[in-house]
């Protein structure tokens, strides 16, 4: 079932740079990335500090645009869009998963997994059933009406996926998800994401965990703005 | 639907925002309030003032001319009047003969006395001496019994018309008709009482504190030289008339007093009109002041909304980094701001529409004019928060909507 959807490319990088001005310095974050992802996989990126993971993820999650190179999503060249039209596309397609939860503060849980969904222009009916089942789906649904400081961490995290999952976006995308949770905690958040990608789900997470890393099916390192290495997780294991 | 989803977003957000920061919003309300309360309270003056004019109006009557010896609005060149000859009751008479039949010519005469019921005494009431042509002159009837008759004044009895004030005042509970009262040293017999007119208007007249007796007792029991000067009123058939009728007013009053040419009237026309300019004056320095306190404190107020408002985005700089990050679009965060500040406006405009109900009401009972806030005053003054609310949200909301997610997600 993993390999079945497999064929098509849903997202694709070509000679991706992204270069940061600070005064007279230029940083480059990244110099020249190529990279194809598919439908289902599931996908870690690692690599050391400051070798440009967030800036490519956040280019892949339309907060950001390159400064050259292209990137499709979906077929769509994202450099030509708007910036209401980016907001569209992070709506529809990308579920963001953060490393410091990224919840707000003074909307309940109820409301903060909704939000995407107030945004799409979804009808109050349907919001509530979609925002009910992905609450329940990460085993909150007794949490509904509390805050988020009233939450653990770990349920914190899991409040966040529920709002990235909610609109049944294409990919979710998932910076250091494990980043500020203890090892047990982490290791319950991955098996969620493990349930993600066998139910179908398109994953990419950053993390400098190798054992986090293990869970996902392939792992791309990165050094200094380049891809350094891409293989599968089980040629490594084989390897 | 979708912006419709998007409003009620956002009104949740700027409510709840305005419960967490409760004891800022109200103060940074404060200019909005005074603002609200003042654009409030002009408006509600105006109306009254209008309101107030157009009573006066028509006690007045817009058809109807009076000659008298002095303009009802001297400004500045009194000594031209002074020594003008008083009108008397011949002139008067003369002018009535002139115009018979073609118009309503009523004379009248006024003088101050004590007025006297039993035990109890109103001092210095307004007595005029007129006749049974005055209802038609000024559109004001008896409310109970009747108004002086041709036959009173032909025969100079002494009945009384009574204001309604000066009933409630002399008479309270006891029914006043047919009851015998003291006027000066004359005992007079009360024929009627008339309908209420609506209070004093602008220092003028109050015309529910004044009484009627016939034209010729006036002249029998108080008609000394001194008190002798005679108002007419000329009714025109026609309002369109009136314009004519003025002029051959002035024509007829010339020949009557006998003025060569090259001599100037020595008598004037009033009428509604004239009154008209003062009143604009009045109106026109009220909406004035109440426009430039109003201008400077919701300037003033906006001003701190808008500082707020920047507070409020930078505050919340990550919460838009999220709400971007999941898919708000710019349009979304404006919106959200924009309401935000609109509502903290509209606030404040609630308590100045509040304060100013309260002082309507105060105004309402000093008597100087009757004010009270309608329902359009306040519609117009809640607008009018909004309005300072959105304008000043423009800027901050703008920020707000224009920034970076990436950065804002980073912002701590
Ligand atoms: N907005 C920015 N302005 C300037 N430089 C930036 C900006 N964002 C990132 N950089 C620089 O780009 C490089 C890559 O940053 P990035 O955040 O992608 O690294 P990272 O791999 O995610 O590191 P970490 O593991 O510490 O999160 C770094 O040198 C960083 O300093
Ligand atoms: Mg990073």
């Amino acid at each position: 079932m993993n390999n079945r959807a497999s064929d098509r490319s849903i997202l694709t990088i070509r000679d991706v740079v992204k270069t940061y001005q600070m005064g007279e310095t230029y940083v480059h974050a990244l110099r020249g990335v190529s990279l194809d992802i598919r439908s289902n996989e599931y996908v870690a990126i690692m690599g050391p500090s400051g070798s440009g993971k967030s800036t490519l993820m956040n280019i892949i999650g339309c907060l950001d645009v390159p400064t050259s190179g292209t990137y499709s999503l979906d077929g769509q060249m994202v450099a030509e869009k708007s910036e209401s039209e980016l907001a569209e596309i992070r709506n529809r397609m990308i579920g963001f998963v953060f490393q410091t939860f990224n919840l707000i503060p003074r909307a309940d849980i109820f409301h903060n997994v909704e939000l995407p969904l107030i945004y799409g222009g979804v009808p109050r009916q349907e919001r509530r059933r979609r925002t009910e089942r992905a609450i329940e789906q990460v085993g909150l649904a007794d949490r509904m009406k509390h805050r988020p400081n009233e939450l653990s961490g770990g349920q914190r995290q899991r409040v966040a996926i529920a709002r990235a999952l909610v609109f049944n976006p294409s990919i979710v995308l998932a910076d250091e998800p494990t980043g500020n949770l203890d090892s047990k905690t982490g290791d319950e958040i991955m098996r969620m994401f493990d349930e993600l990608h066998s139910s179908g789900q398109t994953i990419i997470l950053v993390t400098h965990e190798d054992h986090v890393a293990q869970h996902a099916l392939r792992t791309i390192r990165l050094r200094d703005g380049q891809i350094e290495s891409d293989v599968r997780n089980g040629d490594v294991q084989a390897a | 639907m979708k912006i419709l989803i998007d409003i009620v977003e956002s009104l949740k957000i700027a409510w709840s925002a305005i419960i967490a920061n409760k004891a800022r919003g109200v103060l940074t309300t404060l200019g909005i309030i005074i603002g609200i309360v003042a654009v409030t309270t002009t408006m509600t003056a105006f109306n009254g003032m209008q309101a107030a004019f157009r009573q006066g109006a028509a006690a007045i009557g817009a058809d109807v001319i009076y000659v008298s010896r002095m303009p009802w609005i001297v400004m500045n060149d009194f000594f031209l009047f002074r020594n003008r000859p008083n009108l008397d009751l011949a002139e008067a008479q003369a002018l009535e003969r002139a115009f018979e039949r073609r118009a309503i010519v009523n004379p009248s005469m006024h003088n101050r006395q004590d007025l006297r019921f039993q035990a109890r005494t109103l001092e210095g009431v307004d007595i005029i001496g007129t006749t049974e042509k005055m209802p038609s002159t000024s559109d004001r009837m008896p409310a109970i019994g009747r108004f002086i008759m041709e036959f009173d004044v032909r025969y100079k009895k002494n009945i009384v018309i009574i204001g309604s004030e000066i009933a409630a005042d002399l008479f309270g509970e006891i029914d006043p008709l047919n009851k015998e009262i003291n006027i000066g040293r004359y005992r007079y017999r009360v024929a009627g009482v008339m309908e209420v007119q609506g209070g004093q208007t602008f220092g003028g007249p109050n015309f529910d504190r004044q009484v009627f007796i016939p034209i010729s007792t006036f002249v029998k029991n108080f008609g000394g030289r001194r008190n002798s000067d005679v108002d007419i009123a000329v009714k025109a058939p026609t309002i369109a008339g009136i314009e004519d009728l003025e002029y051959e007013v002035i024509g007829e009053m010339r020949k009557i007093r006998k003025l060569r040419p090259s001599e100037p009237d020595n008598f004037s026309i009033n009428k509604l009109d004239s009154l008209l300019g003062a009143f604009n004056s009045v109106v026109g320095a009220v909406l004035g002041i109440g426009l430039l306190v109003t201008s400077i404190s919701l300037f003033v107020g906006g001003i701190g909304v808008m500082n707020i408002m920047f507070v409020s985005v930078t505050e919340r700089t990550r919460e838009i980094g999220i709400r971007k990050a999941i898919g708000a679009k710019p349009r979304s965060i404006l919106m959200q701001f924009l309401f935000e500040s609109a509502a903290i406006c509209l606030i404040g405009g609630l308590i100045g529409i509040t304060i100013a109900a309260g002082l309507s009401v105060a105004i309402n009972a000093s008597g100087l004019i009757p004010a009270s806030i309608s329902p359009g005053i306040a519609v117009t003054s809640i607008v009018v928060a909004i309005v300072v609310g959105v304008f000043s949200g423009l800027v901050p909301a703008w920020k707000g909507a224009k920034l970076d997610p990436i950065e804002a997600l980073r912002y701590e």
